[in-house]
């Protein structure tokens, strides 16, 4: 399972079949730039592939005020 | 996916650009596009002081970051709007990174001069954000003025330049369209205002933050759901994601072509400036906006029977 915490939303998801960072984005209706991908210190691009047991920060970029 | 300089494995994928880079690549490659962005437009040089707004996002703390690192003189200017929750939040991301850092900050707290956000919003019968932003811009110009300050820069980013371009182009606003850009020389009454974040995206400015540790206010603003703004910008982040590089070859079109045409028009039709004869910022009808702003706030605020002093109440 992963679990995916998204930003500014403080909403937290899980997902149990996810290969690549661009599943995970298609998956939450965000392209490819609309936000950051976040696993621990690292950021990901859309190709990274995603693992079982991953924690996922999404951080959205776009500022509204 | 490797970056594009090195090979190493990247951190940062930039479709825009058909590019990637690691997150060292990327720091050069983000410090190159504000330097161009400083050399091609004449925003800022060396020796001159430079006031810094700062809101508390990623732009704004990003781009005193890169400054400071390239060794320019400057200061930043917190606007507190008084906004509950909001403002002590943001105005504390503020203050923690200065102290980090090392940076000089200057803070200004609306409600010491009469005019809080939630009393603008209450008493003033027009759009909150055009209002907050009229005042902002106000104490961002004043500050710089009286500070001696000859460069006020913010942290505007490509996205936010092309949805305010869009938003004038729509109302075919000449006096906007003929000023808008990354550089507005200072002149009567002005500090000279600079944008040197016009070539970068928020996505950008993000991975900047990220990457430098940055700490940033995330919240939206309470008052701003709604706002066109952001409509445009979602508008425009479809283009970019069929058509990537539309903004800012949309941007840089304006710049080389569009703007100097409004700006013939404008010189034409513009209204003369004279000191504001209350605060001596420039204004073309006597008493600036701002002003205008604080003496309807407190003649409705005075006239509030449930904002009357009493007992049980400050």
């Amino acid at each position: 399972m992963i679990t995916v915490f998204i930003e500014p939303d403080n909403e937290t998801m899980t997902f149990v079949r996810l290969n690549t960072v661009l599943m995970l984005q298609r998956r939450l209706g965000l392209r490819v730039n609309d936000a950051l991908v976040i696993r621990g210190e690292e950021l990901l691009t859309p190709d990274c592939q995603l693992k079982d047991g991953d924690q996922i920060r999404v951080r959205k970029v776009m500022s509204t005020g | 996916m490797k970056c594009r300089k090195c090979k190493a494995p990247a951190e940062v994928s930039l479709p825009s650009h058909n590019t990637a880079f690691c997150r060292e690549c990327f720091s050069i490659y983000f410090t190159r596009q504000v330097e161009k962005a400083i050399r091609h437009h004449s925003l800022i040089k060396y020796g001159e002081r430079v006031l810094v707004a700062l809101s508390g996002g990623k732009d704004s703390l990003g781009l005193m970051l890169e400054l400071s690192r390239l060794e320019y003189d400057v200061t930043g200017l917190h606007v507190d709007l008084g906004i509950p929750v909001s403002s002590p939040a943001a105005r504390a991301k503020v203050e923690g990174f200065c102290e980090r850092h090392g940076l000089k900050l200057h803070v200004v707290e609306l409600a010491k001069h009469g005019l809080p956000i939630p009393d603008v919003k209450q008493y003033i019968n027009r759009p909150v954000c055009s209002a907050c932003g009229k005042i902002k811009r106000h104490w961002f110009n004043r500050v710089a003025l009286e500070g001696g300050f000859q460069v006020l820069a913010t942290g505007h980013n490509l996205d936010d330049e092309v949805a305010r371009l869009f938003a004038n182009t729509l109302r075919w606003d000449a006096g906007y369209l003929s000023d808008q850009g990354p550089c507005l020389e200072a002149e009567s009454g002005f500090a000279r205002k600079i944008k040197p974040l016009y070539r970068l995206t928020e996505f950008e400015t993000a991975c900047y933050a990220f990457i430098n540790g940055i700490e940033i206010h995330t919240a939206p603003c309470p008052y701003s759901s709604g706002a066109s703004f952001t409509g445009h910008k979602q508008l425009w982040a479809n283009l970019e994601y069929t058509s990537p590089g539309t903004k800012i070859a949309f941007y840089d079109g304006f710049l080389k072509r569009g703007r100097p045409a409004f700006a013939l028009v404008d010189q034409e039709t513009g209204a003369p400036l004279a000191p504001c004869e209350t605060c001596a910022s420039p204004t073309s009808t006597g008493v600036c906006g701002v002003c205008r702003l604080g003496i309807t706030v407190a003649e409705r605020r005075a006239a509030d029977p449930g904002r009357q002093p009493g007992p049980g109440k400050d």
